[in-house]
């Protein structure tokens, strides 16, 4: 489809991506604030409304929303390790969407990467390796396998010219099927009765001492400033912003635009695969057919909100964790459909979207 | 192999190719006056939960097409008031209202059935009548394109906005025009999904098929006649995977689960002209800046 590359082209160096989804673009700090502050408030309020006219109380649900992450000894530390996996894979999109990549792939290459992590733990001649070693080899494996099916997209739109758009999130359903088959067959734990793969036992990270937390939370939070620095002050970061911004200014600056999408592709894609069997090592322990929740779908909300900032990605993803983890607490007390917290999540992004749009408008 | 095609396979091949096709046709309509509607995906949904609750309320699946159909007007309204008049960023407004799409049809479709009893079954229309449906809109999208002046316009809209706008026609009134239509189809594409012969709605019932459906766009080059025989070759695939499911093979059954998709991807790979591509595609047009 080349969508992006045209459309870049067309807008010229002047709408910088960094401008368009959140530099300086001429609004004050106070402005660009009150946009994703707004939207979460809104949606907020939409959802206090959607609770009222099922009657349920929606300020003694919101209470219950916030003491079931900051009244329980467990709500911060269940927020930190659901975050994890937005965290990471938030990050990579970040990375893409900045250069005008659009992948939806994410979910995909995060199942990729559990499978790959876990096959290599629990079965093969290397899951025989010691805890630590095992680790690092599966997490390699899981690294690599994403960024192996990342880079499949960009490939097929470099060679084909199919948009990476479609073909990421086609890819995400071959890799659903994959999960399947692999825990049907292919990886199954021989002895349980139900389709699931073994545990990964000595491949499972260690919890931080007295926190409750795996060490996985440890890594997404150091992701944080590396991937701030590696966009702000490396060539990398650079070619980044300009393939975001126009691509023909890469590529008469010795860069071909689609190598440096190739690359963009693979950082997503390395990330969203080490997020999926940080998963599976500090959490689910060994992978069944559900462990595919759509987070690689949510991340896309958390990198957006985040304003495709690494540190603004932090924020969004523990707002959004925090979210989820609350309307656990809340719906063991009031008769609330599972599915509002989705809701409020996702009007999150609308509102997002269309104050950005707006916001814009005005300040032209 | 000679079994598999059986005229029970190609019957379940049109019935499976009949939502993708017209979610298509629509996605057509909005794609060539440049505007790149990603929300097609949540359009569909609306449409086919309205679809489902039309005919739940009603009783006569005809007015859940309807209602598809009407839901798929407002998500374009919607949709149109964002990418067309606010400029929103085409690629990021379509993912998040799909992302919204998904949460919000199954939050409604959790309210409108009690707990503990399984949601009813609606009753379905013939499959026939649907057929006709998909050609009398493929012979109606055609007709429009290619032999009136609106066509024109419109496509014009999408490959030179500026010259559009220089003949004295407002480009967002176009775009925004197609965009209505566009969605109101991908209502209409979703509500023959679950008032056809599927009969039910499920969370996330589509399964997917909007984005197929964007992909057949790309693949058929932006006409339709060629998008509906891309629609149908994903419903033969579609077939197949669920007859070769059904029988006992060496062949692990997940195969045919992926098919459809990696069949779809295959079709992008075939195409390598871009030269058909709306030149300005997902651009959005401000006077007096291009």
């Amino acid at each position: 489809m080349a969508v992006t590359d045209r459309e870049a082209g067309v807008r010229g160096p002047d709408r910088l991506v960094g401008r368009l989804l959140g530099g300086r673009d001429g609004r004050s700090r106070a402005a660009r604030v009150a946009v994703p502050v707004l939207a979460v408030l809104g949606a907020l309020v939409v959802g206090g409304v959607l609770m009222a006219l099922e009657g349920v109380a929606p300020l003694s649900a919101y209470g219950e929303v916030v003491s079931g992450v900051l009244g329980r000894t467990r709500g911060l530390a269940d927020t930190a390790v659901v975050a994890t996996p937005l965290i990471l894979l938030a990050l990579g999109i970040t990375v893409a969407y900045r250069a005008r990549v659009f992948t939806i792939g994410a979910e995909g290459q995060y199942v990729t990467g559990a499978l790959a992590g876990t096959a290599l733990a629990t079965v093969g001649p290397l899951s025989g390796l010691p805890g630590p070693l095992l680790v690092i080899v599966a997490l390699l494996a899981a690294v690599l396998a994403g960024a192996a099916l990342a880079a499949l997209t960009g490939w097929l739109q470099d060679r084909f010219g199919a948009s990476v758009v479609i073909t990421s999130l086609l890819l995400n359903y071959v890799a659903a099927a994959a999960l399947a088959w692999a825990v049907r067959v292919g990886i199954r734990d021989p002895g349980s009765f139900t389709p699931q793969s073994r545990a990964v036992g000595a491949a499972g990270l260690p919890t931080l001492p007295g926190t409750g937390l795996h060490l996985g939370f440890l890594f997404a939070l150091i992701a944080v400033p590396v991937l701030a620095v590696v966009l702000r002050r490396t060539r990398f970061g650079l070619r980044v912003e300009v393939l975001g911004a126009n691509p023909d200014v890469l590529a008469v600056n010795e860069a071909r635009p689609a190598a440096v999408r190739l690359a963009v592709l693979i950082v997503a894609g390395s990330l969203a695969g080490f997020a999926g069997f940080v998963e599976v090592a500090g959490v689910t322990d060994r992978l069944t057919p559900a462990f595919a929740t759509g987070y690689g779908f949510t991340a896309i909300i958390v990198a957006l909100l985040g304003r495709l900032r690494p540190l603004g990605v932090l924020v969004a993803a523990l707002l959004l964790a925090g979210l989820s983890v609350g309307f656990d607490e809340a719906e063991r007390a009031f008769i609330i459909p599972s599915s509002t917290v989705g809701v409020i999540q996702a009007l999150i992004v609308v509102f997002f979207v269309a104050g950005e749009a707006l916001s814009r408008r005005k300040g032209r | 192999m000679d079994t598999l095609f059986t005229l029970a396979t190609l019957a379940a091949a049109i019935r499976l190719a009949v939502p993708v096709a017209m979610a298509a046709l629509g996605e057509v309509i909005a794609e060539r006056s440049g505007v790149l509607n990603l929300g097609l995906e949540g359009t569909m949904l609306f449409g086919a939960l309205a679809g489902y609750l039309g005919t739940t309320a009603t009783g006569t699946p005809w007015l859940g097409l309807g209602s598809g159909l009407l839901a798929g007007t407002a998500c374009g309204v919607v949709l149109a008031l964002l990418m067309v008049v606010a400029r929103a960023d085409q690629i990021v407004t379509g993912l998040a209202f799909t992302l919204f799409a998904i949460s919000a049809t199954t939050y409604l479709f959790e309210l409108s059935y009690t707990i503990g009893e399984p949601p009813p079954r609606i009753p379905s229309i013939d499959m026939l009548e649907l057929v006709v449906i998909v050609i009398v809109v493929l012979a109606a999208v055609w007709f429009l394109l290619a032999r009136t002046s609106v066509g024109l316009v419109l496509s014009a809209a999408g490959d030179a906005p500026g010259a559009v706008d220089a003949l004295g026609y407002r480009v967002t009134n176009v775009r925004g025009a197609a965009t209505v239509a566009g969605n109101a189809l991908a209502g209409l594409a979703g509500a023959m999904l679950v008032c056809g012969p599927l009969g039910l709605f499920v969370q996330n019932v589509t399964a997917g098929r909007g984005w197929v459906a964007l992909a057949l766009v790309v693949f058929a080059r932006w006409r339709p006649g060629r998008a509906v025989a891309g629609a149908l070759l994903f419903g033969l695939c579609d077939a197949l995977q669920l007859r070769l499911q059904g029988t006992a093979t060496a062949i692990p059954y997940e195969i045919f689960l992926a098919l459809p998709y990696l069949v779809t991807l295959v079709a992008l790979m075939v195409r390598a002209k871009r030269s058909a591509t709306p030149a300005a595609l997902a651009v959005p047009f401000v006077r007096g800046r291009s």
